[in-house]
């Protein structure tokens, strides 16, 4: 059965582990990761932007607008992520809301960024209507819409909705911690609007991920 | 029959631009020559400035008032001007036919020899054009080839090639009256956007973009209302430099009736390029001229541009570099692209440069910025529990201190012991301590 080109990962991906899950994430749609704190939904979309700006050998990946609601973007995490810095245009929006959801409707209409993520930790879920409206800024286009936040808002029009949830944090030593080595998170299809959603080739039955994150030291 | 003048600065070598305006005014046929030197064809003119010696006399009187001190001189070549000019007082003219015996004198230096040739003439004991000129053609191209039988001729006064016109280069500016004056924006923004497609049409015409745009806006009372601004990328779409002038009107507008405006553009040529088929897409020069305008006047210049890590062990040493993403032009266009565009970090010294790597799983660190204050419990010099204005709660696991110093030889020295710490919900975090107070400095997500 052919995959859908909607579902399917750019080429060079692995079909497997994370690499399966970043593929999931369609163009021209509107997605969503939410999730409590230390949940590792930053981590996840870190590992998206790095899959992305170096996805291509050569003259480079494409390139990824990051709306940060917070200003809390750590660009050491990105790089030792294996983003590269010079293919993403960090946008601070300094805790405001509107600011932040003005920023992302520009970017989403910009034609030519691969990815543009909309973070916006605690500052709420985005308003149903403005939803609708990054949704329709994104239709029709390559590029990839993520509002990350800490809840999902019934009625978003998302057509992927990824929930980030703690297992556990992973530290070394034995008797006594002497460092903080990772975090365990679990990762679950929470909605999807697509009608084939996984690009894996080996069964769509897969819903959840469990990962492990390491800390850069 | 053709005749050539040369103008020779005697003074003030580096203004040849006036020199060349002087000689443009009395020959529509112009050469620049090396540094205070140029040649126009005064062929023809006698109708309009009489004989020779009277054109010559008023190249040097219309340079005088211009505050250049020349010498003219006039001949059937570019060689025998220059010589006449060099080597004569104020003013000399050679009569038709006389090249050859004005040059007969002149050193060989006056030509523009290679080393090597000069070298070889130096050795057969030449001094003077008089001296080449007489050697035999043949022989001379047995030894020298094809340079030396071309320098003889130019030694014999013949000169074949034409002159390589100069042409001032052209200005881009157009203006437009307002009879009625305007007293809003909209309408000015409107005329401006006339202009831009004026100046845009004679730009792509000429295969230029615009690289920055001045405007001048003549205000009621005499007073005029100026501004400039220079695009991400050079532009030749009207709508695009349309929507750049309107927002920068809108954040400084003119204060007072518009009665004439002016929009003068800098010009730079763009080397035609096709994007590659296998690269991935992005963002097109004017639609990320235009976002990057928009997102300027939304979040402020120094909230947006590209994350660079600043050459520092400071926690959270970032700054935020210019956002150039690669051109198509490939390496020699990219150069070009990152001197217009500054490719300078503020802020700071970029470390590494690009950074790229294999995608890790890395665990992301939320940065609080600035770091959000914290009361911190201590048990044996541990802390227990944690209270601030983002989190609070009893922490069940941690690790620390992770001890960090630096700028200990400047004014600003910075000191700061870094927990992980575990708290009973489950929240990952990192505590910092600077000395002095506890503050929250990050989540783990």
């Amino acid at each position: 059965m052919a995959i859908p080109i909607e579902s399917s990962p750019p080429p060079g991906w692995e079909r497997e582990g994370i690499d399966g899950l970043l593929g999931l994430f369609p163009p021209g749609r509107l997605s969503e990761i939410v999730g409590p704190r230390s949940s590792g939904a930053s981590s996840l979309l870190l590992a998206l932007i790095a899959r992305i700006t170096t996805s291509r050998s050569g003259e480079g990946g494409g390139q990824v607008a990051f709306v940060d609601g917070m200003d809390a973007l750590d660009p050491t995490s990105s790089a030792a992520a294996g983003a590269d810095l010079s293919a993403l245009l960090w946008v601070r929006c300094g805790g405001r809301l509107r600011v932040a959801l003005s920023a992302a409707d520009l970017l989403a209409r910009c034609p030519g960024f691969a990815l543009v993520v909309l973070d916006l930790d605690d500052l709420g879920p985005v308003p149903a209507s403005a939803a609708i409206r990054l949704q329709r800024a994104v239709e029709g286009s390559d590029t990839i819409l993520i509002v990350r936040s800490e809840r999902h808002r019934e009625g978003s029009p998302a057509s992927l909705v990824l929930a980030t949830r703690r297992l556990g944090p992973q530290w070394m030593g034995l008797r006594q911690l002497t460092r903080l080595a990772g975090l365990r998170s679990e990762v679950s299809i929470s909605r999807s609007r697509l009608h084939a959603l996984s690009p894996l080739g080996r069964g769509q039955e897969e819903e959840s991920w469990t990962l492990d994150w390491t800390l850069n030291q | 029959m053709t005749r050539i003048a040369c103008l020779l600065l005697t003074n003030a070598p580096e203004l040849p631009g006036a020199l060349l305006q002087v000689a443009l005014a009395h020959s529509p046929r112009v050469e620049e020559a090396d540094a205070g030197c140029v040649y126009l064809d005064a062929s023809g003119l006698q109708g309009l400035f009489g004989d020779e010696p009277h054109l010559a006399e008023r190249l040097r009187d219309a340079a005088a008032a211009a505050g250049l001190a020349i010498r003219v001189g006039v001949a059937a070549s570019r060689t025998g001007a220059l010589a006449a000019a060099r080597l004569g007082s104020g003013v000399t003219v050679v009569e038709p036919g006389g090249d050859a015996a004005a040059l007969a004198t002149a050193p060989l230096s006056l030509l523009a020899l290679s080393e090597d040739l000069a070298t070889r003439l130096a050795r057969w004991g030449l001094c003077t054009l008089g001296e080449l000129a007489a050697l035999p053609t043949a022989g001379l191209f047995e030894r020298a080839g094809a340079e030396g039988v071309r320098v003889q001729r130019l030694a014999r006064g013949e000169d074949p090639r034409p002159l390589a016109s100069w042409r001032p280069a052209p200005a881009f500016e157009e203006s437009v009256e307002c009879e009625w004056g305007l007293e809003t924006l909209e309408p000015v923004v409107e005329r401006l956007g006339e202009l831009a497609a004026r100046v845009c049409g004679r730009l792509g015409a000429r295969g230029l973009a615009a690289d920055g745009f001045e405007w001048v806006c003549r205000l009621a009372a005499g007073r005029a209302h100026e501004g400039a601004l220079t695009p991400a990328v050079p532009l030749t779409e009207p709508a695009a430099v349309t929507g750049l002038l309107r927002l920068a009107l809108e954040a400084r507008p003119p204060r007072g009736i518009v009665l004439g405006l002016t929009l003068r553009v800098r010009p730079v040529r763009m080397a035609p390029a096709q994007e590659s088929l296998t690269d991935p897409s992005r963002p097109s020069p004017r639609f990320l001229a235009a976002t990057m305008n928009r997102l300027v006047a939304l979040v402020g210049a120094d909230r947006i541009g590209a994350p660079a890590l600043l050459d520092s062990h400071r926690p959270d040493a970032v700054g935020l570099g210019t956002y150039a993403p690669p051109s198509p032009l490939g390496g020699e266009g990219r150069e070009r692209d990152e001197v217009m565009r500054g490719g300078v970090v503020r802020g700071g010294v970029m470390r590494g440069g690009v950074v790229r790597g294999d995608a890790n799983p890395i665990l992301a660190l939320r940065r609080l910025r600035p770091p959000a204050p914290a009361a911190v419990t201590l048990a044996s010099g541990r802390p227990v529990a944690v209270r601030s204005s983002r989190l609070a709660g009893r922490i069940v696991a941690g690790v620390g201190p992770w001890r960090s110093s630096g700028d200990w030889w400047t004014a600003h020295p910075w000191l700061q012991d870094e927990w992980d710490v575990e708290l009973a919900d489950g929240t990952l975090c990192r505590l910092a301590h600077d000395g002095s107070a506890w503050h929250l400095a990050g989540i783990y997500d």
